[in-house]
């Protein structure tokens, strides 16, 4: 039973039409004609309970206006979304009750208000009581490290201590799942770092299923098992992010730096390599080369090269997520 | 619904606090207020002093409409002045803050930015309404109290409705302002006077159409014994009429708000 479904999900933003050229302004103004852009095209995922997703595409994929229509924000053109049993935007109270939402490049909380104030007041808004309100703060203080800035107005606060206190007010009332639109952008890595393993200890204790968009595939590679990725508003992937390494780059890197004297060797190995090597970077004394271990077994490719030319250095690496997803958006290619 | 009163009374507060922050602008808001309101029953004594009467309405008299239109006026504004804010948050996609909360959008909307600049508006149409009433031989009892709150209740909630329904149109067209001011125009500008001077159809338009008249001009007729070309228990249905128009101008809120298209990102 997924907590968070949508079936055939559709977005349009329909806009009056612009016109150029004479009377451009008059013309807008009195137009009768529309411009319909689909943002989500035919979107079907289920997750279920207890899973932290991340939600990848390029600028303006649509992954926005998917978790909004999720949040209960955005009324979808056609198709169905069920979050904890609920349709979001029918009952939105209830959905609130049961979602925390943070939108990295707009804070939820009360730009004028210390943000222990707006903690308190999210406190009372979701009719928490008294005690259960202190328990969740004092813990989220400690986890998120807030003590220092509680009693400064939001607006006066770094954006790392912003997101902090954003991320506070998401899930101070427990909800099943959490919305994370971009939660580390713009922030250093130590922040990023903090906000990361806030994330993973939430799911852990109390199970928080996450949906979590970003452009920091670091965000992935430490917290997400499963990815879905979009373009243009359709879905290009859905699975494990180690299915999709397998897939998209089942090769390994071996790195090595040879001995002093062994460039001239280097050279030799890769002017006639072997079939099953390709080479990926080559400088002086160093160089490295994929080999898919499908083909050919790991330490039977070290031994050729060792062979070959003498090394002093070895490392094997697995290719990043990075070059990965680069590609992907670069050839726009429908692959689920 | 007492939790929702308790709520709204802490968002109110918190968010008074968040105000005092800017000590200068709430001085000025305040003071600006009582003075521009003040203004206003001066251009009306200058013009009685021309013309000693309008219709048939003598100087303590016409304070008496105008302090009643005022204090509901100024009561509509403690309430609902966040409304002038909502173009920003529709373009810039800060309502969907309000849509992720489990409280009403409107509530929270009138209340997390609770403009307490507005209460010289207020305090300047109680001080006329009392000084008018003070004026004027009217016998007291509870009826006329009732009266009195009733208009001013139901004045707040036509005022109120009257800006919630223009407002509605900012999600489908982005910027209502326009049609916000026209309203609040016509509240302002005929509301102050006996509704019977703008002719025939102009005071029926008046009172069929955009309902000015229940604001101070019907109740005020009871008070004060005058004729209207309405039967004068009509005086009574000002807080009817508000309420109804305000369930109607929320219900049409909500609906156009489906059509919110928020913001990029």
């Amino acid at each position: 039973m997924p907590i968070i479904s949508a079936h055939h999900l559709v977005k349009d933003f329909v806009r009056p039409k612009r016109h150029s050229g004479r009377f451009a302004a008059l013309r807008t103004l009195l137009t009768s004609e529309s411009v319909t852009t689909r943002a989500v095209d035919d979107i079907t995922l289920s997750i279920d309970e207890g899973e932290i997703v991340g939600y990848l595409g390029p600028n303006g994929a649509g992954k926005s206006t998917t978790i909004k229509m999720l949040s209960g924000i955005l009324t979808p053109t056609s198709g169905e979304v069920e979050v904890c049993g609920v349709v979001p935007w029918e009952q939105r109270t209830t959905n609130a009750l049961n979602i925390g939402v943070v939108f990295g490049q707009r804070s939820q909380l009360w730009w004028d208000l210390p943000l222990t104030e707006s903690l308190a007041l999210i406190g009372k808004m979701y009719r928490m009581e008294e005690g259960k309100y202190r328990a969740n703060l004092d813990m989220l203080v400690e986890l998120l490290e807030m003590q220092s800035f509680l009693g400064t107005p939001v607006r006066q606060l770094s954006l790392g201590q912003r997101m902090r206190g954003d991320l506070a007010a998401a899930v101070l009332y427990e909800p099943p799942v959490l919305f994370l639109d971009e939660p580390t952008v713009g922030l250093d890595v130590v922040a990023k770092e903090r906000i990361r393993s806030f994330i993973e200890q939430i799911n852990a204790e109390r199970r928080t299923t996450v949906l979590l968009t970003t452009h920091d595939l670091g965000d992935v590679e430490r917290l997400c098992q499963r990815l879905i990725i979009i373009d243009h508003g359709r879905l290009l992937f859905d699975g494990a992010t180690n299915d999709l390494k397998r897939r998209y780059a089942p090769h390994r890197l071996l790195d090595i730096v040879t001995a002093p004297d062994g460039e001239g060797s280097l050279g030799a190995f890769i002017d006639a390599l072997p079939a099953d090597f390709a080479l990926e970077h080559h400088d002086g004394m160093g160089a490295t080369f994929a080999v898919n271990p499908d083909v050919i077994a790991l330490p039977d490719a070290i031994a050729i090269i060792s062979s070959r030319v003498p090394i002093i250095d070895l490392g094997v690496r697995e290719p990043a997520l990075e070059g990965i997803i680069r590609e992907i958006y670069e050839t726009r290619e429908v692959m689920a | 619904m007492k939790h929702t009163l308790t709520l709204c009374g802490q968002m109110a507060l918190a968010s008074i606090r968040g105000q005092m922050q800017y000590r200068f602008s709430f001085i000025i808001g305040v003071l600006g207020g009582m003075f521009f309101q003040g203004l206003g029953i001066v251009m009306i004594w200058a013009i009685l002093e021309t013309f000693t009467s309008l219709g048939s309405w003598g100087l303590a008299e016409i304070a008496l409409l105008y302090g009643l239109r005022l204090t509901a006026h100024g009561l509509y504004l403690v309430f609902f002045s966040s409304l002038y804010a909502i173009d920003d948050f529709v373009r810039e996609g800060q309502y969907d803050r309000l849509l992720v909360r489990p409280v009403h959008p409107l509530l929270q909307l009138m209340f997390t930015d609770f403009r307490i600049t507005v209460l010289g508006d207020l305090i300047g149409g109680i001080a006329i309404l009392v000084a008018a009433l003070s004026r004027i031989d009217i016998e007291w009892s509870a009826a006329h109290v009732m009266l009195i709150t009733g208009a001013i209740l139901g004045g707040a909630m036509l005022d109120g409705a009257f800006q919630i329904l223009p407002a509605s149109l900012t999600f489908r067209f982005v910027e209502s302002w326009p049609a916000r001011v026209v309203f609040d125009d016509v509240f302002s500008r005929y509301g102050n006077y006996p509704t019977d001077i703008f002719g025939g159809i102009g005071s029926r338009v008046l009172t069929f159409l955009v309902p000015v008249a229940f604001v101070a001009w019907l109740p005020a007729a009871i008070l004060l014994q005058k004729e209207t070309f309405l039967p004068s228990w009509t005086g009574w249905l000002t807080l009817p009429v508000g309420i109804v128009c305000m369930s109607v101008a929320i219900t049409v809120f909500m609906r156009a708000s489906r059509g919110y298209q928020s913001s990029g990102s």
